[in-house]
């Protein structure tokens, strides 16, 4: 086809036109050209003929010119941009934009599938753990001024204790001396038998001092709070209830005011029901006053909060307090030598263990959000680039450089504000399956909800790296020379270095960052594996367990609550299938503490200065080390000889204790007591240590007494706490086939005691892992997200690299060079930004992964296998991604390369 | 009956109205209008392009026809003219007007309209 334009534009010269409308003029007239031509042609007439037929149609010069000029014929109308947008068409322009960019997303499907998918994973992952992070740490909790609430305890690192509770004769000086605390309450939590007319239900509760409702800055909702005088030892049994319990036993009775209900079979006074607010502490569904007795110097039983005067910073309280606790000494009071007071504020207190998780998590979502923006960014600038020829048609047409820059920003926005809108769709899914399996560990007053800001947060971030670099190739388009644009060169050339560059630092930083979420995620799973496979000390196969509390009204003396679990234990035992049964105060993992210090006797001495760990105490009956499946290492089992309230005070030690006192030698026949005693227990036997806390944490020195020797020699408090008792049942068959009979018996026993907790100990088992199992997962989850996203960009900037060289490879392959080489080249090119990526990746590795230490049990955060493993893996997926643009590149026809001049 | 060239002056006068007529009931591009109304008079009218895009843009500054490009698929895009709702209304009067002529001149001359 014969090229009219230069003709055309002759013709046209004298009509002066702008160069914009004579564009579209001359593209017109060529067409119509064109079309005169291919009939001529068709028409059997020679070439030479039908063109200058053709040009014949435009005979008249001057009638064309004038005719031209005098239409005045407006350009096409382009959507004011700016000030002049107000003066009308802006809407027009939008629509028009809007238009266009829908169309372009729906040409060019896979590459706009690719954007809004990155987009909406980054995203997802980023509203949902960013949404649970701040449920947990940035919500303020739901108290007034949450910020003057502070967690009091005690801690003792010569007892090995990091919390080891708040003693009576302290909390009262504390209250009674401090002048930085405008209030201070101190309570325990308890359960309760509650009985209503001859319904029983099993309710957690919480004595509480009378002050809390002060410090929590709340008022009972109907009825009146505690006196002072009420919280005296000895002190009226009055109790408050919480919103939930009212609204469900009691209907939201008003009347239940002065209603008597029984707990553990003794009467109390409702004088009150508690605002929906007080959730602190936390699953009280009833309070009674906690009556300390301030001359009770041994126990280290009560928790307390304080709010702080407005002012008081947390340092000039622990400062205040630390000088009140030290005073007391002189006072009598020795064993405030060992403990110190210790002032968290109240989140920390509850949540602190997960800060770490949840920050090493939000790094992560944080470097998959980068890695996303900048597969985005890459993925934007080569269809920028792509476009350049189109862009430099629409500049010769006329479009101003504002007009395209408007055009390409709509796209984005368009493909951003898909991206962002899937992504927080998904982040609330992803929120909802994560809060639903969070065990109920949880304390009640937190609420997860998706952070509607934080989603808009990433969605606009996100959006605004596509933008930048969405817009690069329009501004660069200005300056691209639009002739040649126009003949296709510039879409075949080489990429300038400049772009060539930006893309290989693009490469490099996703390779690298998805390397340290990888080398993070496997150290963690590394870790979750170790965890899985330490010995627990026992065996949670087949093992249902129960708890069972005897109310201090009906079972007043040790002998009655030795007899009820003697007789409970020997009707379980009687039920078919069941193999093992015992009774403990402390089973692993159940959350439960009672300790105290002993003394060898021959042993080491540890002086009043000297290291004296806490000793975890555990009273058993003489079937417990069966049922839960502890392995003796020496000696014996305790009989049933041991197991009577007169029988010598024999104990089992754990290995962690025997070495402590004895070292490496046998503990049997050595004796120990509480320091000052004048009774001393004798070692029977030498149990393997068991993971009382958890399998990842550490073994304390524990000690096994039997239960009616125990429960007989006590204290008052310890007898009372010796109620609640943990039934272990170990069974031939699954463990759930007999709750209904275990249920019948205690029923039968005393229709007064109820049992509850009743679960299985592999239950207990996952759900003591489970913080760990989520966040070991979640990294893996996010690990292979950000490999595959990285492995994507790598693919998709070699690809493009190659398709822009393809003239040049051409070039090359026309004058000699193989397949082989310009394939190893390719790759060579490709590897060395991989490799730089991950050198770059491990460096920052080493570096940061001191942040997961914590976390990591036993696994050293440089394990050099794993980070050479991952290192390893990353290059394969470099080479795979770089393989298959580097076999495209030597299969180029040379021929057909060329033939794009 | 041979198409025979017709009157300059005449066919000057009626392009207007045959332009406009036949962008009425769709839009069409430059060549289709020229193709058109040669085929249609069989012959009797053509215009060159020279002379017929001029005429277009003029309408098209009044505000009588629309030109715009469209792009179909796997062609270049071409620039197509439709008639707008003034164009609509010169269209409908310069009908009558032309009716009215033809009819006082079949008065006067007694040839029959064909």
């Amino acid at each position: 086809m014969p090229d009219w334009k230069e003709a055309i534009r002759t013709r046209l010269a004298p009509a002066k036109l702008d160069p914009a409308s004579e564009a579209e003029v001359v593209e017109e007239l060529a067409q119509h050209l064109d079309n005169c031509y291919e009939e001529l042609q068709a028409s059997g007439i020679p070439d030479e003929e039908c063109h200058r037929r053709a040009l014949a149609e435009l005979e008249d010069r001057d009638l064309l010119a004038t005719g031209v000029r005098l239409a005045q014929r407006p350009p096409s109308p382009t959507p004011a941009i700016g000030i002049a947008a107000f003066k009308g068409g802006y809407l027009n322009g939008v629509i028009h934009d809007l238009k266009f960019s829908f169309r372009n997303i729906r040409a060019k499907p896979s590459f706009s599938l690719t954007v809004i998918g990155m987009l909406a994973l980054g995203i997802a992952c980023n509203a949902a753990i960013f949404s649970i992070f701040n449920s947990l740490f940035l919500h303020p909790l739901p108290f007034a001024e949450p910020d003057q609430l502070v967690d009091l305890d005690e801690t003792a690192p010569k007892w090995n204790l990091r919390y080891v509770g708040v003693s009576c004769p302290d909390s009262y000086e504390w209250r009674k001396d401090n002048s930085t605390f405008h209030s201070m309450a101190f309570f325990r939590g308890v359960g309760y038998n509650l009985s209503d007319r001859g319904r029983a239900q099993r309710a957690d509760g919480a004595q509480v001092s009378h002050d809390m409702l002060d410090v929590l800055r709340l008022k009972p909702l109907i009825g009146r709070n505690f006196a002072p005088e009420e919280d005296k030892p000895g002190g009226a049994k009055v109790m408050l209830l919480n919103y939930d319990l009212w609204r469900t036993m009691f209907r939201s009775d008003p009347k239940v005011l002065g209603r008597i209900l029984k707990l553990d079979d003794e009467a109390y006074t409702v004088i009150g029901v508690l605002p929906h607010e007080a959730v602190f502490p936390d699953r009280a569904a009833l309070w009674v006053p906690l009556q300390a007795d301030p001359n009770n110097i041994s126990s280290y039983y009560l928790s307390g909060v304080g709010r702080l005067r407005p002012g008081a910073s947390l340092e000039h309280a622990r400062a205040d307090l630390l000088r009140i606790h030290k005073a007391m000494i002189s006072d009598g009071h020795r064993l405030n030598e060992f403990t110190f007071p210790v002032l968290t504020p109240l989140r920390d207190r509850y949540l602190g263990d997960l800060k770490t998780v949840s920050r090493v998590l939000l790094g992560a979502v944080g470097i998959l959000l980068l890695i996303t923006s900048v597969n985005i960014a890459a993925l934007v600038t080569m269809r920028g680039s792509s476009r350049l020829r189109e862009i430099a048609i629409r500049t010769a047409m006329g479009a101003s450089r504002g007009r395209i820059v408007a055009q390409l920003l709509t796209e984005n926005i368009v493909l951003a504000a898909a991206g962002g809108a899937f992504g927080v769709l998904l982040g609330a899914a992803c929120l909802r399956a994560m809060v639903s399996r969070i065990p109920v560990v949880m304390p009640q007053w937190i609420t997860f909800s998706l952070d509607w800001r934080f989603a808009v947060f990433c969605v606009v971030m996100t959006g605004a790296a596509a933008l930048l670099f969405g817009l690069a190739p329009a501004l660069q388009a200005s300056a691209v020379d639009i002739r040649g644009s126009l003949q296709g060169t510039a879409a075949c050339t080489t990429p300038p270095s400049s772009r060539r560059t930006t893309f290989g630092v693009l490469v490099v930083c996703e390779i690298a960052l998805a390397l340290m979420v990888s080398i993070s995620a496997s150290l963690l799973v590394q870790a979750f594996r170790k965890v899985l496979h330490t010995d627990p000390g026992f065996r949670s196969d087949n093992i249902s367990t129960f708890r069972i509390n005897l109310p201090d009204a009906a079972y007043d003396k040790p002998a009655l609550k030795i007899a009820y679990f003697d007789k409970l234990l020997t009707r379980l035992l009687a039920l078919p299938g069941i193999r093992a049964a015992g009774a403990t105060s402390a089973p692993p993992l159940g959350g439960d503490h009672w300790g105290g210090q002993f003394e060898a006797e021959g042993g080491r001495d540890a002086g009043p200065q000297g290291e004296n760990p806490e000793v975890l105490r555990v009273a058993a009956t003489p079937g417990y080390a069966d049922a839960i499946g502890m392995t003796l290492l020496q000696g014996r089992t305790f009989e049933e000889r041991d197991d009577r309230p007169d029988s010598p005070l024999v104990v089992l030690v754990n290995e962690t204790l025997a070495k402590h006192f004895w070292g490496n030698e046998s503990p049997i026949g050595k004796r120990i007591r509480q320091p000052g005693a004048k009774d001393w227990y004798q070692v029977i036997g030498l149990l393997r240590d068991e993971k009382h806390d958890g399998l990842d944490e550490e073994v304390k020195p524990s000690v096994f007494q039997p239960y009616s020797t125990t429960i007989s020699t006590v204290d008052h408090n310890d007898a009372r706490a010796l109620s609640a008792m943990t039934i272990i049942l170990r069974s031939s068959m699954d463990p759930e086939m007999a709750a209904g009979a275990v249920r019948e018996i205690v029923r039968g026993m005393d229709p007064e005691v109820s049992m509850y907790r009743v679960e299985t100990m592999a239950e207990q088992m996952d759900r003591s892992l489970w913080t760990r199992r989520a966040y070991s997962w979640l990294f893996g989850v996010f690990a292979m997200i950000a490999i595959l996203l990285a492995a994507a960009g790598v693919y998709g900037t070699v690809s493009y690299t190659v398709s822009q060289r393809t003239q040049e490879i051409g070039i090359r392959m026309a004058l000699g060079a193989q397949p082989a080489q310009v394939l190893g080249q390719v790759l060579l090119d490709g590897m060395a930004l991989v490799s730089i990526g991950v050198a770059t990746g491990l460096a920052g590795g080493l570096w940061a992964m001191g942040l997961l230490r914590t976390l990591l049990f036993g696994v050293s955060s440089h394990d050099p296998l794993i980070y050479v493993a991952v290192a390893l893996g990353m290059l394969c997926v470099g080479l795979l991604a770089n393989f298959v643009p580097a076999c495209r590149a030597a299969s180029v026809d040379p021929m057909r390369a060329l033939h794009f001049e | 009956m041979s198409a025979q060239p017709i009157d300059h002056e005449l066919k000057k006068g009626s392009t207007e109205l045959l332009i406009l007529s036949l962008v009425e009931s769709r839009a069409r591009h430059g060549y289709e209008i020229g193709k058109l109304i040669e085929t249609r008079s069989q012959g009797t009218l053509s215009f060159q392009a020279a002379s017929m895009y001029p005429l277009l843009y003029r309408l098209e500054a009044r505000g009588w026809i629309r030109g715009r490009w469209v792009e179909k698929a796997g062609q270049r895009r071409r620039r197509y003219y439709s008639l707008t709702a003034e164009g609509r209304k010169v269209l409908a009067a310069q009908r009558q007007s032309w009716r009215q002529f033809i009819e006082a001149v079949h008065r006067i001359t007694g040839m029959d309209y064909a």
